[in-house]
């Protein structure tokens, strides 16, 4: 494949393996392995450690946490028994996991370039969100109140929200009345 | 099947086993046993004792070679260790610093 680093199916390595660009791992390796590429385990890799890298595809087994800058792919017979971090997580049927899944992993969005900028958007719609949701509400309700008040339509947009809810809800009923009687 | 690449940029350190060959372009520190062929490619840097059937530097390895077959040190390879092999050739542009043993 067009891995830069492959290890075998027959090796064991016992240490750490890092750096940079992509690595198949077919074989088992006992430490920690980071690399700034894809990382791929075949379905015979076993990696006991950490491992992490920008798109992680897990069809082996782990014993470790895994991180991933991009995205984490688990296939069918992949198995982690560790935390799983990445933006975008995937899961076939049959993979085992056991751990904690975070999808807000280091980087969001589509590329390390715009990571930043897309981490800031998501945190400030977070940290918006409670305050933002009333306020779009009164404006929605208001538009009904001010047809259906009519005159009342200039007064009804500084008034705080409750009353401004009620109103349309009188002033349906009272109509509803009136068209009955 | 093909065996283990320790590609550009790639840094391995521990012990490090196989039954296949391995290619190495980036870097390895510690041991390397292989039942196959080993090969420390122009940027491989090896810093580990190594024993395999056969051994071609063309890189830097630094650390003591067991080699049941063959040691080949190629032009612009660097070798710095003993070496304990059956043959062993040195290739004019070639670099080594260390004692021989070949069984004589």
């Amino acid at each position: 494949m067009a891995y830069a680093s492959v290890i075998s199916s027959s090796a064991v390595i016992r240490g750490n393996v890092r750096g940079d660009g992509s690595l198949q791992i077919l074989g088992r390796i006992e430490g920690d392995v980071g690399v700034t590429g894809d990382l791929a385990l075949g379905p015979d890799a076993v990696v006991v450690g950490a491992i992490s890298g920008a798109r992680i595809v897990i069809a082996g087994s782990v014993e470790g946490d895994v991180t991933g800058s991009e995205a984490v792919v688990i296939s069918e017979t992949g198995k982690v028994v560790g935390d799983l971090s990445a933006p975008r997580i995937g899961m076939s049927e049959g993979a085992l996991v056991r751990g904690g899944m975070r999808t807000d992993g280091v980087a969001s969005g589509n590329s390390a370039r715009r990571a930043p900028a897309a981490r800031g958007v998501e945190a400030e719609e977070e940290r918006s969100r409670p305050v933002a949701r009333p306020a779009p509400r009164p404006p929605a309700n208001a538009a009904p109140a001010a047809s259906a008040a009519g005159s009342s339509s200039a007064a009804a947009k500084r008034p705080p929200p409750p009353p401004v809810i009620q109103a349309p809800r009188a002033g349906a009923r009272a109509r509803k009345r009136l068209h009955k009687r | 099947m093909a065996g283990s690449v320790v590609g550009a940029g790639l840094i391995v350190e521990g012990e490090f086993t196989s039954d296949e060959e391995v290619v190495v372009d980036g870097t390895l520190r510690g041991t390397l046993t292989s039942a196959d062929v080993v090969t420390i490619s122009g940027d491989g840097v090896v810093e580990a004792d190594l024993r395999a059937p056969s051994v071609v530097v063309a890189g830097q390895l630094t650390g003591n070679v067991n080699a049941s077959s063959r040691v080949d040190i190629q032009a612009g390879g660097r070798l710095i260790g003993d070496v304990k092999a059956g043959r062993l050739t040195i290739a004019d542009g070639a670099s080594f610093r260390g004692n021989v043993d070949m069984d004589v």
